[in-house]
C-alpha cells in the first residue's frame, strides 16, 4: 500500500512511494492547465526531497506555458503574500508541513494567495484524472525568474500592520524552534525587526528534523528548558513551512497547540471584531472567547482550504485551527505563523501581562487526541461504523462524525493527509474525554483486527 | 484515425516535438529509467541552446534526484566535451538535452554511459525495457542528494586537447581562420580554443538562440557563407562545426569546400605520422584511408555506420585513430568520440608543419570522388532486392556488415536500406567523377530492374 492523499488543496505522500516525478509533473501540469495565463510562483520548504519536486513542478509549469517565479526556499505564508504582490496566476508551495521528513506535498494556491477552495480543487482533480494537459507553443517559450529575498517585501508589509513602537519598547526575549524548516534564519530577521532578542534552536534550513515538525507539547521540551534558563518572555515552535505555531509560556509550560487560536483571537478581536471560523475538531475555548467578544463562531471541515473558504465567504476576522494554524483578515487569508508570532509580541506588549496569566483567563478544558492507522480504502467506512456506538444521538456529519453532549464533544474523522482515523474528545473532565476516546479506539481496533 | 506523433526512440536516444510527443512526463520517464539503469551516482546533465532545454532539463533533474542520482548541471556544451567530462569526472553517466540539427520545435535526450561512451545498442535495449515496463527504483527522501552545478567545466576538455598537440608550432604560424559554429554548442568553446592556438579568427553563426542559420550537413550549399568569408578575410582555412560540434568540415584558402573525407584523411595521415597503429572507419568512408594506412603499413578495419560501432571496434583493436567520412574524427588520445575540436587541433598542427597552403596539402593525397543518391522503396522490397543483388555478386569482394558493399580496385559501391525511412541509400566512390557516376548509375539501374521483377 502506497499512501497517497489527494485533497482539494493538494497532493501528499511518501517520497519514492506515492510521490514520484511523474505524479508531480502530472499534478503540476493539471494546475498549469487550470490556471489563467500568467506567471506562477513556486517555493519550497527545506526537506531533502523538495528540490526534486520543485524541478518537476517547474518543468510542468513551463510546459503548460507559464513563466515561473522561483522563490527557492520560502515559507508558505511568504509564498501566499508573493502571489498577490507579483500579480501571479497562482502558486505551488512544496512542503510536507507538519508531516515527517519522509513525506512531502504539493500545495496549490490560487491567484488570491489562498489555498484552492473545494470547487477549484475539484476542477484540478478532474483535470488530473483526464490527463489532458495544454501543450505549450514553442514560439513564446516561458522562462524562470529567480526571485531573491522574497521575505523582504513581506516583512515590510507585516511591520506596517503592527503596533511596532509598543513591541520594540518591550524589548522581548524570545525562544524559537523553526525545526530546521523554511522559517529558519528568517526568524532572525523577523525578531531583529521587532527589537526582540532571539534564542533560536534548530535554526538551519537543512531539512534535518530533530523532532517531528509538528508544533505541539511533546516536541517542545527543548524550547521549554531554554525559556526557563534564559528567562524568556515566550517560546515558539513552528512546523516546516511556518504555517503553524505552538507556544511555551514564560514559566516553561508547554501549551497545547489548541491555545494558539483562543489566546490570539481574544486580543485581535478587540481591534478587529468579526466572526471566527474554526473547524469541528478545535477546542471549545474559542467559543468562550467569541461569547465574551460577542461574535459568532462558524465551524467547518478540517483543513486550511475549508477554513479559508469560509473565512472569505463569511468575512470573518479570524480563522484558525486547533493544530496551531491562524489567519487574520487584517493580514492575509492564509495560515501565517510568522504574522502570528509578531502578533503575540504585540499582544504581550499592549496587554502588559505575562503569557501564563493570559492562559489562566481561558477556561480549562481537557482535550484528548488519538489516531489509528487504517488502510486508505477503509477509512470512511470505519468512521461511519462508529455511529453504531451512539444510537439516537444527534450527529454532525459535515466531516466524519461530530457528537456534542453536555460538557463533552468528540470528533471522529478520516485524516485528509495520512491514512489515519483521527479521534478528538474534549471535556472539562479529563477522565470523561479519555474514556470516550478509549471506548471508540477499542471498538475500531476490534473492527480492524 | 489518431494522429501519429513523431517521437523517435533509437540507439542515440529519444527525440520528439516539444509539447506534443516530447512532454515533461516523457522526459521524466526516460530519465527515471536511466537513473534506475545507472544506479546511484553522479550524472552530468548538459544541453544545447534550444529554448525548451530548460523545461526538459527540470524534468530530467527531478527524475535523476528521485532515483538517487546526483545531477551535475554543466550547461550548454558540445557533445564531445560532455562525453569527455563524463569520463574525466568519473560520473556514472550523462544525459544531454539536444535534438542536434532538428528544427527548433524539436528536442530530445541522449544517454551516455560510464567512461563517457554512448550506450551500445544492447544497453539501450535494456534501458528501453526499463522505460516500457515503468519499473523505476525511487529512493526514500533521506537518500535524495543535492543537485550540483558546474560552470566552465568545458575548459578541461580544451586543456586535454592542447596537452596532446604542439601548441607552439601552431602559434608560430599565426593562422588567419574563419570558423562557422552553425549556431551550435561549439560556439561556447571554439573561440577560446582557437585563441589558445594563437589564431586570428573571424567567427560566424555563434549566436546560441536555438535557431540555426543553416543546416549543419557539410554540403557545398551550407558551406557557401563560410567560403565567402574565407575569401573576404583572406583566411588560410575555414572550419565548420555541426550543431553538436562532433563533426568538422573544411573550406580551403580559396573558399572551396574540401569534400567530406578531407577532415578524416588529414587527421588519420597526421596521427599515423606521429604514432603507427590500426585505423577504424565505417564502410562509407573513402578509400583514401586505405591508401594512407598502406603508406604507414597499418591495418584498416571497417564497421557498420554509426559512431558507437566505430568506437567499439577502435577499443577492441586498440586503434590509434578512426572516424567517419562525414567529418567525424576520433582520436583516443583525447577521448574515444567524434570531436570537432580534436579534428581542428590535428589539422592545424598538420598544416603548421607543412610549408604550403591547405589546398597544396590536399593535393598530396590521392583524389577520390564519392557520389551519393537515394530512392524510394518499401522496407520489405528493399530487403529482397538486397538479397538478390548479394546473390548476383557473391563471387566478388563484398561486405555485408551493413547492407551490401561491393569492393573493386580503387572503387566501391554501397547499398543500404534506411532504418528510419522507406528509402534505399546508394553510394559509389572511384578515382574519377566519371567512373563514380558510371558505377552508381549501373547499380541503380540494376536495382530498379530487380525491384520491377519483384513487384
Amino acid at each position: 500500500m502506497k499512501p497517497l492523499k489527494l485533497s482539494v488543496s493538494g497532493v501528499r505522500g511518501i517520497i519514492g512511494q506515492a510521490i514520484t516525478p511523474e505524479l508531480v509533473i502530472d499534478f503540476a501540469s493539471a494546475f498549469g492547465t487550470r490556471l489563467a495565463a500568467g506567471p506562477i510562483v513556486v517555493g519550497r520548504d527545506s526537506r531533502n526531497s523538495s528540490p526534486m519536486i520543485s524541478a518537476g513542478v517547474v518543468s510542468a509549469l513551463l510546459a503548460t506555458g507559464h513563466d515561473v517565479i522561483d522563490l527557492g526556499l520560502c515559507p508558505t505564508p511568504v509564498i501566499e503574500f508573493q502571489v498577490k504582490r507579483q500579480k501571479a496566476a497562482g502558486a505551488v508551495s512544496i512542503t510536507g508541513g507538519h508531516n515527517p521528513a519522509s513525506w512531502n506535498a504539493l500545495n496549490f494556491i490560487n491567484g488570491q494567495g489562498t489555498y484552492l477552495n473545494e470547487f477549484q480543487g475539484q476542477e484540478l482533480l478532474d483535470l488530473y484524472h483526464l490527463n489532458c494537459f495544454q501543450p505549450v507553443f514553442f514560439k513564446k517559450t516561458p522562462g524562470v525568474i529567480r526571485e531573491l529575498n522574497p521575505e523582504e517585501p513581506y516583512f515590510d508589509w507585516l511591520l506596517s500592520r503592527l503596533n511596532l513602537p509598543a513591541i520594540k519598547q518591550a524589548h522581548f526575549k524570545v525562544v524559537a524552534d523553526p525545526v530546521n524548516g523554511a522559517g529558519s534564519k528568517l526568524i532572525d530577521q523577523l525578531f531583529d525587526l521587532l527589537g526582540a532578542q532571539l534564542i533560536a534552536i534548530n535554526n538551519e534550513a537543512n531539512g534535518y528534523f530533530p523532532h517531528d515538525p509538528e508544533p505541539r507539547p511533546r516536541n517542545a521540551m527543548e524550547v521549554s528548558s531554554l525559556v526557563k534558563i534564559t528567562g524568556a518572555d515566550i517560546g515558539f515552535l513552528l512546523n516546516s513551512d511556518a504555517s503553524r505555531l505552538s507556544l511555551v509560556s514564560e514559566n516553561g509550560e508547554t501549551l497545547s497547540e489548541e491555545y494558539t487560536l483562543p489566546l490570539l483571537a481574544s486580543y485581535y478581536l478587540k481591534k478587529h471584531p468579526g466572526p471566527v471560523v474554526t473547524n469541528l475538531s478545535t477546542s471549545m475555548m474559542i467559543d468562550e472567547v467569541a461569547k465574551e467578544k460577542k461574535v459568532s463562531v462558524i465551524r467547518t471541515r478540517v483543513g486550511q482550504s475549508a477554513i479559508i473558504q469560509a473565512m472569505l465567504e463569511e468575512k470573518a476576522a479570524v480563522a484558525g485551527e486547533g493544530s496551531g494554524g491562524l489567519a487574520f483578515d487584517y493580514f492575509q487569508p492564509a495560515f501565517d505563523a510568522l504574522a502570528a508570532m509578531a502578533l503575540f509580541l504585540e499582544l504581550l506588549a499592549v496587554e502588559g501581562q505575562k503569557l501564563s496569566a493570559l492562559v489562566e483567563r481561558l477556561p480549562r478544558y481537557h482535550i484528548v487526541k488519538d489516531s489509528l492507522a487504517c488502510p486508505a480504502h477503509r477509512l470512511h467506512t470505519l468512521v461511519a461504523e462508529v455511529k453504531k456506538l451512539y444510537p439516537g444521538e444527534e450527529i454532525n456529519q459535515m466531516d466524519g462524525l461530530r457528537i456534542d453532549k453536555k460538557d463533552l464533544w468528540l470528533h471522529v474523522r478520516a485524516s485528509a493527509t495520512e491514512p489515519l482515523i483521527r479521534l478528538i474528545a474534549e471535556s472539562s473532565s479529563p477522565h470523561r474525554a479519555q474514556a470516550e476516546v478509549d471506548k471508540i479506539m477499542s471498538y475500531l481496533r476490534r473492527l480492524t483486527g | 484515425m489518431r494522429k501519429v506523433l513523431p517521437l523517435k526512440i533509437s540507439v542515440s536516444g529519444v527525440r520528439g516535438i516539444v509539447g506534443q510527443s516530447l512532454t515533461p512526463q516523457m522526459a521524466a520517464r526516460f530519465a527515471s529509467a536511466f537513473g534506475t539503469y545507472l544506479g546511484q551516482g553522479q550524472v552530468l546533465v548538459g544541453q544545447d541552446s534550444r529554448p525548451s532545454g530548460l523545461m526538459i532539463k527540470k524534468a530530467v533533474t527531478c527524475s535523476l534526484l528521485a532515483t538517487g542520482c546526483q545531477p551535475v548541471e554543466v550547461g550548454i556544451l558540445p557533445m564531445p566535451t560532455i562525453l569527455f567530462l563524463t569520463r574525466k569526472k568519473q560520473a556514472r553517466g550523462a544525459v544531454v538535452i539536444t535534438a542536434s540539427h532538428n528544427p527548433l520545435d524539436w528536442n530530445g535526450l541522449k544517454f551516455i554511459g560510464p567512461d563517457g561512451l554512448y550506450l551500445p545498442a544492447s544497453q539501450i535495449e535494456e534501458l528501453l525495457d526499463i522505460f516500457h515496463q515503468g519499473e523505476f527504483t525511487f529512493v526514500p527522501a533521506e537518500r535524495i542528494k543535492p543537485a550540483l552545478t558546474e560552470k566552465n567545466a568545458g575548459f578541461l576538455h580544451l586543456r586535454r586537447i592542447l596537452s596532446q598537440i604542439d601548441v607552439n608550432l601552431i602559434k608560430k604560424r599565426k593562422f588567419r581562420l574563419v570558423a562557422d559554429c552553425a549556431n551550435g554548442a561549439g560556439a561556447t568553446l571554439l573561440p577560446s580554443f582557437l585563441h589558445e592556438l594563437g589564431c586570428e579568427v573571424r567567427f560566424i553563426n555563434t549566436e546560441l538562440t536555438g535557431t540555426f542559420a543553416h543546416q549543419s550537413e557539410p554540403t557545398p550549399e551550407n558551406l557557401k557563407e563560410l567560403g565567402r568569408e574565407v575569401r573576404d578575410f583572406k583566411a588560410a582555412l575555414g572550419l565548420a562545426q555541426d550543431a553538436d560540434a562532433d563533426r568538422l568540415a573544411l573550406v580551403d584558402e580559396q573558399g572551396r569546400p574540401l569534400g567530406e573525407d578531407a577532415t578524416l584523411s588529414l587527421s588519420v595521415d597526421h596521427v599515423l605520422s606521429r604514432k603507427k597503429g590500426p585505423v577504424v572507419v565505417n564502410l562509407s568512408s573513402s578509400l583514401v584511408i586505405e591508401d594512407i594506412a598502406g603508406k604507414f603499413g597499418v591495418p584498416v578495419y571497417r564497421t557498420k555506420i554509426g559512431e558507437s560501432n566505430v568506437v567499439e571496434k577502435m577499443i577492441e583493436t586498440r586503434a590509434v585513430v578512426g572516424g567517419e567520412g562525414n567529418g567525424g574524427v576520433i582520436w583516443p588520445a583525447v577521448h574515444p568520440c567524434r570531436d570537432s575540436f580534436t579534428a581542428a587541433g590535428l589539422i592545424l598542427e598538420r598544416l603548421a608543419g607543412f610549408p604550403g597552403s591547405i589546398s597544396e596539402l590536399m593535393d598530396t593525397f590521392p583524389r577520390y570522388y564519392l557520389l551519393k543518391d537515394k530512392f524510394d522503396c518499401p522496407a520489405e522490397l528493399a530487403f529482397r532486392a538486397l538479397t538478390e543483388l548479394r546473390r548476383r555478386y557473391q563471387s566478388e569482394n563484398i561486405s555485408t556488415v551493413d547492407g551490401l558493399k561491393i569492393i573493386r580496385e580503387k572503387a566501391w559501391f554501397h547499398l543500404r536500406p534506411s532504418n528510419t525511412e522507406p528509402i534505399i541509400r546508394v553510394m559509389a566512390e572511384a578515382r574519377t567523377a566519371k567512373k563514380a557516376r558510371q558505377l552508381l548509375e549501373d547499380f541503380k539501374n540494376e536495382i530498379k530492374q530487380i525491384l520491377r521483377q519483384l513487384s
